[in-house]
């Protein structure tokens, strides 16, 4: 007994030292970080200590299993739809040679510069009563036939076509980059195209192919604008409808608790799914995929399938938009739509900026550290992606004003002055927010492509006596900068196009082009809200041909 | 190198610091964000020579933003699209009262808060819009009378989401308490044609297209659609009639734009005078010619649209209790299974 006892009181001592011989500054830096971009969760989910409103019954009782069904059921659809149009196009671009594939490869990343409640908007509008698919039809001498889309699978639908390119684009990296040497191998052997991708290639795209879905399908709870338009009641119009109808802000945060709860199980799913796999590619310069060109018929037919995602995702709304530009420009259009513009770019530009720096700095200072709960504490960093925007920015509000208050009152006891708020409505916390909310947008690039440099050359360099940051800005930022890049290009498109947090945290005479399209869009003016639209599209557009420039570039 | 005087760019295009919050400013937080609007900021600020500053966002956001702030909110002045939201507002005690003779002599007893903690500033009605081709109007008489078998798959309205149709709901349990309500909720998910979806335009589409006869829809947005730049919905107007509903009971029911002043106003002297001004006769016609809204100053000419759907006679149950029974009505609503 006594021996045990000593054993464990050693085996404490023993561990605290250890931990105290593996801190490192890296380790306080991280959990610095962590804490900074976590605090806001926590700060949501230290508010469920409060527990529901008393209209959490009536949600139980006549709403919750409607919201489950709902939103299982976009996960699930929408899940099947981006595989199809995601993972069949990556595949055919990486692996065929086909007319206009060029093109082809960055317009299929073009959907992702339309928000989704605009393409939403869009196709509620094109296929309404009086739409253009009736005055097609009518132009034709043929029947209105009318397509009704403002339901559960065309919403399941809409948000799959804007949301694919996510699994497309971390798709293709890696069939670019890695599936060469495995065709190679099973050419050999004398398998068929069709059973390599299905045996082989398919299983070893996994990770890359779940690291785009996951993002799809956290987009897909977030949804508010495309579910409300289109009467379809799921976690996120409930957390609003418990929040402003029942007026039951705790209710609302009890909600999104539940919503990240679905969020988690999605993840571990997939944990547990591949637990017993290991994926490794010693290689690092693996050689670019050898594209097949095959006969004029073929090549016509894949031509046409991958055409059609871009098709129904980028051409058709946009062509409604400008549709709707055309009629309205007079009265939308003037000077200060420019310096909106200009805003709005700005202020992206300044966001994915914050949000690369900080991403990179958490992946290398967890890596840096030796503590090994750290490194696993650092993957808290992603949380914010998973909570509604509009609850992101109440979990900003509360510690930022809570900061302020005491700034004020130092403030006034040093000056005897008061001022106004010095964080809270500047642009520094809508800044924070965005960089909470797209913290996992830029991770997930950077890190695999961290994951991908082996440890062995920063290992030597360090060695050698060079410390971390030289050693980082030496070796292994040259070897990142592509996966940096397109972190920093994702979360520009995704401020371009974010809606909810920047209505609540935009400070006075800031405004942004989601914001003023959305304005017009809330007053049944859709046609008005042609314009900003096809500026967001527009803006966003640049950026992401820029993007895929990047990935192309060997 | 680049990057980074790049950034140094963008953030000096952003030096713009928070100081308008006090001097001869105004902080407004507003869910309105209309052309006319903006019109009418100008216009005060070139009348006094105080800046007005803007805050635009859903009135829910804006309320929570306010009660978050506290005592040190920058908002002067809170203006929403509905009664209920202003109503909200006050129970979170986040406006005070106002005593100004203006306010008092132009804005109706009805239209304005019990302790006078906000005016209503603009009104729109809430009426029923048939199709001319398949219904006789005179067989139209009241809301409560659309629950009648006989409209059974002819109604098509929007969902329970919206503010407009919880005001409504919340109207009626007032007028008539909440058991009639509920009955009054199931007949009319009965007789609904479809599954509640898209805008007031949309059912107005609905209807011109034949998918229903009868809609429920805000005169508003009826405005918008006999004045659109697209053809094909001017077209979709000329196919409806209005019926301005229950003349012969409670008056039409109807809904307001209001404004009040915020509790922790800095600038409580300029949110006053420019809730007198709002009201202002010059202000309402800005309002009633341009923004299809009835003016609540009955002096002010209204537009060629309005005059057209003619006079009616309003409910003037005080809209302080649409607020009131605004969750009431929610609740009723998922029950009845109203989507």
């Amino acid at each position: 007994m006594k021996e045990a006892g000593d054993n464990e009181i050693f085996s404490i001592k023993n561990r605290l030292l250890r931990l105290k011989r593996d801190s490192n500054r890296w380790s306080l830096i991280t959990l610095f970080v962590v804490l900074l971009i976590a605090l806001p969760v926590l700060t949501i989910i230290f508010e469920l200590f409060e527990g529901p409103g008393e209209s959490w019954v009536h949600i139980v009782k006549n709403l919750l299993a409607q919201y489950v069904s709902n939103s299982v059921y976009l996960l699930i659809v929408c899940s099947i739809l981006v595989l199809l149009f995601g993972v069949t196009t990556s595949w055919l671009v990486s692996r065929y040679e086909f007319p206009f594939r060029k093109q082809l490869e960055w317009l299929l990343i073009l959907p992702l510069a339309i928000p989704s409640y605009i393409v939403a908007y869009a196709y509620a509008g094109a296929f309404d009563y009086g739409g253009s698919l009736e005055l097609i039809q009518r132009y034709f001498g043929m029947e209105f036939t009318r397509i009704d889309i403002m339901n559960r699978f065309g919403l399941a639908f809409v948000l799959s076509i804007s949301l694919f390119p996510y699994v497309y684009v971390s798709t293709r990296a890696f069939f670019l980059n890695q599936a060469n040497n495995l065709l190679e191998a099973s050419r050999m052997l004398g398998v068929g195209e069709f059973r390599t991708f299905f045996k082989l290639i398919l299983p070893l795209a996994r990770p890359a192919i779940i690291a785009g879905m996951i993002l799809v399908l956290m987009e897909v709870l977030n949804d508010y604008g495309a579910a409300q338009y289109f009467g379809v009641h799921t976690f996120t119009t409930g957390i609003f409808r418990s929040w402003f109808s029942l007026e039951e802000p705790e209710t609302a945060i009890y909600l999104s608790a539940l919503l990240l709860v679905l969020v988690f199980a999605l993840i571990l799913f997939e944990k547990w799914q591949r637990r017993k796999i290991q994926y490794s590619n010693e290689r690092t310069n693996t050689e670019r995929i050898y594209r097949k060109t095959t006969s004029k018929r073929k090549q016509f037919f894949i031509f046409c399938i991958v055409i059609t995602p871009v098709l129904f995702g980028f051409f058709i709304p946009v062509a409604q938009l400008i549709y709707w530009a055309v009629l309205t420009y007079s009265s939308v259009f003037d000077y200060s739509f420019l310096m909106l513009s200009l805003q709005t770019f700005g202020i992206a530009f300044l966001t994915a900026t914050v949000t690369v720096v900080l991403a990179t700095l958490l992946i290398f200072s967890a890596k840096w550290n030796r503590i090994g709960f750290i490194k696993n504490l650092s993957r808290l960093g992603v949380l914010g992606y998973a909570i509604p925007g509009a609850v992101v920015a109440i979990g900003v509000m509360i510690p930022t004003l809570a900061l302020d208050r005491w700034l004020m009152d130092v403030y006034a006891s040093i000056s005897g002055n008061t001022t106004g708020f010095i964080i809270h409505g500047t642009l520094f916390a809508l800044v924070y927010a965005y960089a909470v909310r797209f913290l996992a947008v830029a991770y997930n690039p950077i890190e695999s492509t961290t994951l991908k440099v082996s440890n062995s050359i920063p290992d030597a360099s360090k060695t050698l006596g060079v410390g971390n940051f030289k050693t980082f800005f030496k070796i292994e930022y040259p070897l990142i900068k592509t996966g940096m890049l397109s972190a920093f290009i994702l979360v520009f498109v995704d401020v371009l196009k974010e809606l909810p947090l920047t209505l609540i945290l935009k400070p006075f005479q800031v405004n942004t082009l989601a914001v003023r399209a959305f304005e017009y869009a809330s007053d049944e003016r859709v046609m008005e809200a042609a314009i900003p639209s096809l500026f967001i599209i527009f803006t966003a557009a640049i950026p992401v041909i820029f993007l895929n420039k990047l990935l192309v570039r060997k | 190198m680049k990057n980074i005087v790049l950034v140094l760019l963008v953030l000096s295009l952003f030096s713009c610091k928070n100081q308008t919050q006090k001097g001869d400013v105004l902080n407004v937080y507003t869910h309105r964000h209309y052309e006319s609007d903006q019109e009418l900021f100008k216009l005060f600020e070139e009348k006094t020579g105080i800046k007005v500053n803007v805050i635009n966002a859903s009135a829910d956001e804006l309320i929570q933003k306010m009660s978050l702030e506290g005592r040190n909110s920058p908002a002067d002045v809170l203006i929403t699209v509905d009664a209920g939201r202003l109503h909200r507002a006050k129970t979170s005690d986040l406006l005070q009262p106002i005593s100004s003779k203006i306010l008092d002599s132009i804005v109706p007893a009805h239209l304005k808060d019990k302790d006078n903690q906000w005016f209503a500033v603009t009104k729109r009605a809430r009426v029923i819009a048939y199709a001319k081709d398949r219904v006789n109007p005179e067989e139209l008489s009241t809301f409560e009378a659309l629950t009648d078998e006989k409209w059974h798959n002819k109604l098509v309205i929007r969902s329970s989401g919206n503010i407009y149709n919880q005001s409504l709901l919340a109207s009626i349990i007032a007028n008539h308490g909440e058991e009639y309500a509920k009955e009054w909720v199931a007949g009319i998910v009965k007789n609904m044609a479809r599954t509640p979806r898209g805008n007031d335009r949309d059912q107005v589409k609905a209807v011109a297209a034949g998918e229903g006869d009868l809609a429920i829809v805000n005169t508003y947005y009826i405005g918008l659609m006999e004045n659109s730049s697209n053809p094909e919905e001017v077209q979709v107007t000329q196919s409806i009639g209005l019926f301005f509903p229950n003349q012969e009971t409670t008056g039409t029911h109807i809904n307001v734009s209001g404004a009040g002043v915020a509790k922790y106003a800095p600038n409580k002297e300029n949110a006053i005078k420019f809730l007198e001004f709002l009201v202002s006769e010059e202000a309402q016609s800005v309002f009633a010619l341009s923004n299809y809204e009835y003016p609540i100053n009955n002096n002010v000419e209204v537009s060629e649209t309005l005059k057209r759907w003619g006079d009616f006679r309003e409910d003037t149950m005080n809209l302080s209790l649409l607020g009131e029974n605004n969750k009431n009505a929610v609740i009723l609503f998922d029950e009845g299974g109203w989507r």
